[in-house]
């Protein structure tokens, strides 16, 4: 990292992001597009990496190795072991330079090192291996690869980091969609004017996944320089949420009762609550129901017995 | 009660029958046994499977699938010889929790377990079940969470019916005492002993297909070839579907398929628009259901579907399986800071309940599910919109 007179907050902020991307092994997906490029992210992680004393493996199949070189200092470029795909992917020259079994045959390989120790490898790019293999054989070898070294007694501690490149506008949603579902970290590049950002989605076992958004960018030397995003006022930021509170003002019932309303229903005799007043006017006639009078008149047809059945009942 | 029935008859010779039935307790008609449905009907004797239950519509033997909820939305349970389908979640938090009490329940009373992945390693898969709940810290669990659920108002007595005061609160799930369904603990481990006293099965792709063989166009991937060969390997040499008669105690099959159709198991269905094997997936599951449905075994695959786009490859794939049920949940969408949603962690969408020997299905009446991934339990309720909203 370099300083350059900073205060120790601003340093822990700036190594933040590359700590957290790199505290975890597995897949990592760097997804870029054609406005924000990856590689030099992907390069700020390499170095990173190699700073902090790891083996780092890198398939290069976009670019030449020069030019993935440049930049880094002689002792990170000495850290690297590079594994060209870019000259002869198809081994036409047949001097031995080549990686014999081409992108798969490199793969496979990387996939049965035995070197112990933390490692990290970085495809540069997976677009590329896309292009070439079948997605499926890809998706196998990654998950072969980045499942390395975890036995049953220590599957928390992951070894080996891939890193891989993957320019988002060549494929489809199902690649796509396959090997987001495989990585472990994914990273998605994008920004406003000026500023690059980088969209972090973390999936641990287990976990629920978490995300975050950094704003950085990358110095010369590929160190990294977290910033605070852009004003908020650019920012567009569309509130739904007022728009789904609606639906509770536009009710015909009423779901809230307010204190006076509260009152009056807790006071209130149910028709059917057998309460002691109830009991009492029922048992007494009452003054007031003396204006109340019932009058018969029997016809023909009814039976008036002068043996009242219930006259032994006692009420 | 026969005699009531038969009196609207009304014919001389039933209504004799019907006096003599309705004069003697004893019936002459004697049922042989209860009718065990699935492939296997075990004669006059009733021979109850550990874990088993008959369904009480069509007298279908039924297994719980772990979750005591999603069996009352099943209709009971899971019928033996079908597949329950889940549809997984988009980052794949919620589906493999299901799939891990199907697998649990399964360990809990003894039956066979296999599990299938090309992702992870079934032993690994199998240290991570949950640990069921015993009695009574299971009744504890739940009267603590309903408590926390009692709105205000019924924290009062009840004053207009106030007969139904002193009813019992209504557990979600079957009470039955034979210990149907489970509750499970997803906070702790299985114990290590309960996995060792199991018999189980493991298949793990990567170490089953060890080169790349060629693949015939039109004819199954390498991978869903080997796992047919597994299971069928395991279903005859095990008695599962009656090829050893010898068996003295008949035990169920619990197989378990995680990730179907992933990449990783070798099959382009959901990772490229126009794949060369199209049909390898649906001709898996033709002919698993067939080694289902001669066997007494259960199936459980967790399928990523939300991958692909085409709807004609998820019509299939629902056809071709019994029970489909669909997990939505709410991360990383915008509906998880939305108020309305805010207790729930997803929906659960009861896509398809079969129809077994029988012209209609046991669909509930509840179309509108949500899910919570409680501290421990995983519980499943229908979305109350209205009360989430005034409990704020």
């Amino acid at each position: 990292m370099t300083p350059s007179g900073s205060a120790p907050g601003e340093t822990r902020r700036k190594s933040e992001m590359l700590d957290s991307l790199l505290a975890f092994g597995g897949l990592m997906l760097l997804r870029d597009s054609v406005e924000w490029e990856g590689r030099s992210l992907l390069k700020a992680l390499i170095k990173k990496s190699a700073l902090c004393g790891e083996q780092v493996h890198i398939l290069g199949c976009e670019v030449s190795e020069e030019e993935f070189r440049e930049g880094f200092t002689s002792d990170i470029n000495n850290c690297l072991v590079y594994h060209d795909l870019f000259r002869d992917p198809l081994n036409w020259s047949k001097t031995g330079e080549a990686l014999p079994g081409g992108p798969l045959g490199a793969l496979t390989a990387m996939c049965r090192r035995t070197d112990p120790g933390p490692v990290t490898i970085a495809l540069d790019s997976l677009s590329w291996l896309l292009l070439h293999l079948p997605c499926t054989t890809l998706c196998q070898n990654l998950h072969a690869l980045s499942h390395q070294n975890s036995s049953l007694g220590d599957s928390s501690v992951q070894q080996v980091r891939v890193l891989g490149l993957l320019h988002e506008e060549l494929h489809g949603p199902g690649p796509l969609g396959a090997l987001s579902s495989l990585a472990q970290t994914e990273v998605i590049l994008g920004g406003t004017v000026g500023q690059a950002s980088a969209y972090i989605l973390c999936r641990r076992p287990q976990q629920r996944p978490t995300h975050q958004t950094n704003w950085f960018s990358i110095l010369p030397d590929f160190s990294l320089d977290v910033q605070e995003g852009p004003p908020v006022e650019s920012q567009p930021h569309p509130d739904p949420h007022t728009s789904l509170v609606d639906p509770m003002t536009h009710l015909t019932f009423n779901l809230r009762l307010s204190k006076k309303e509260r009152e009056a229903k807790d006071s209130l005799t149910l028709p059917f609550q057998f309460s002691s007043e109830k009991q009492q006017a029922l048992l007494r006639p009452g003054q007031g129901q003396a204006t109340s009078h019932v009058f018969y008149e029997p016809d023909a047809y009814d039976d008036l017995d002068q043996e009242d059945p219930d006259d032994d009942l006692d009420i | 009660m026969a005699a009531e029935a038969t009196c609207g008859a009304g014919a001389g010779s039933t209504g004799s029958l019907a006096a003599a039935v309705g004069m003697s307790n004893v019936t002459s008609f004697q049922r042989r046994g209860p009718r065990v449905g699935g492939a296997d009907s075990g004669g006059p004797r009733l021979m109850s499977i550990a874990g088993t239950r008959p369904s009480v519509r069509n007298g279908q033997l039924l297994v719980s699938t772990g979750l005591p909820a999603l069996d009352q939305l099943l209709g009971g349970g899971l019928a033996v010889g079908t597949v329950l389908l889940i549809e997984e979640d988009k980052y794949n938090t919620y589906s493999p929790l299901l799939f891990k009490y199907f697998l649990a329940e399964g360990i809990i009373n003894g039956h066979t377990v296999l599990v299938a992945s090309a992702k992870e390693d079934p032993a690994v898969i199998l240290q991570e079940l949950p640990a069921p709940l015993l009695d009574d810290s299971r009744k504890q669990e739940l009267d603590e969470d309903i408590y926390n659920h009692k709105t205000p108002e019924s924290n009062s007595k009840m004053k207009i019916a106030w007969r139904y005061q002193l009813l019992p609160k209504m557990e979600a799930g079957p009470v039955s005492s034979s210990r149907f369904g489970h509750y499970y603990d997803a906070s702790k481990r299985i114990p290590q002993e309960l996995i060792e006293a199991s018999k189980w099965h493991g298949f793990f792709l990567p170490e089953k297909i060890s080169s790349t063989l060629k693949e015939e166009p039109g004819s199954l991937t390498p991978g869903y070839i080997k796992l047919l060969q597994f299971i069928q390997n395991i279903i005859y040499e095990e008695g599962f579907d009656g090829s050893n008669p010898q068996k003295k105690q008949k035990n169920i099959l619990r197989i378990g398929i995680q990730s179907l159709g992933s990449p990783l198991w070798g099959d382009d269905i959901f990772c490229t628009e126009n794949c060369d094997n199209s049909h390898s997936l649906t001709k898996f599951l033709y002919i698993l259901r067939g080694l289902l449905r001669t066997s007494l075994s259960v199936c459980i695959i967790t399928m990523p579907t939300h991958l692909t786009q085409n709807k004609a490859v998820i019509a299939r794939v629902t056809n071709l399986s019994d029970t489909v049920v669909g997990l939505e949940s709410f991360i990383g969408s915008e509906r998880e800071t939305n108020p309305l949603y805010k207790d729930y962690h997803g929906l659960i969408h009861i896509r398809q309940i079969p129809r077994l020997n029988n012209l209609i299905c046991d669909e509930s009446d509840v179309k509108d599910l949500a899910f919570k991934l409680k501290r421990k339990l995983f519980t499943i309720e229908v979305r109350d919109f209205y009360v989430s909203y005034i409990k704020g």
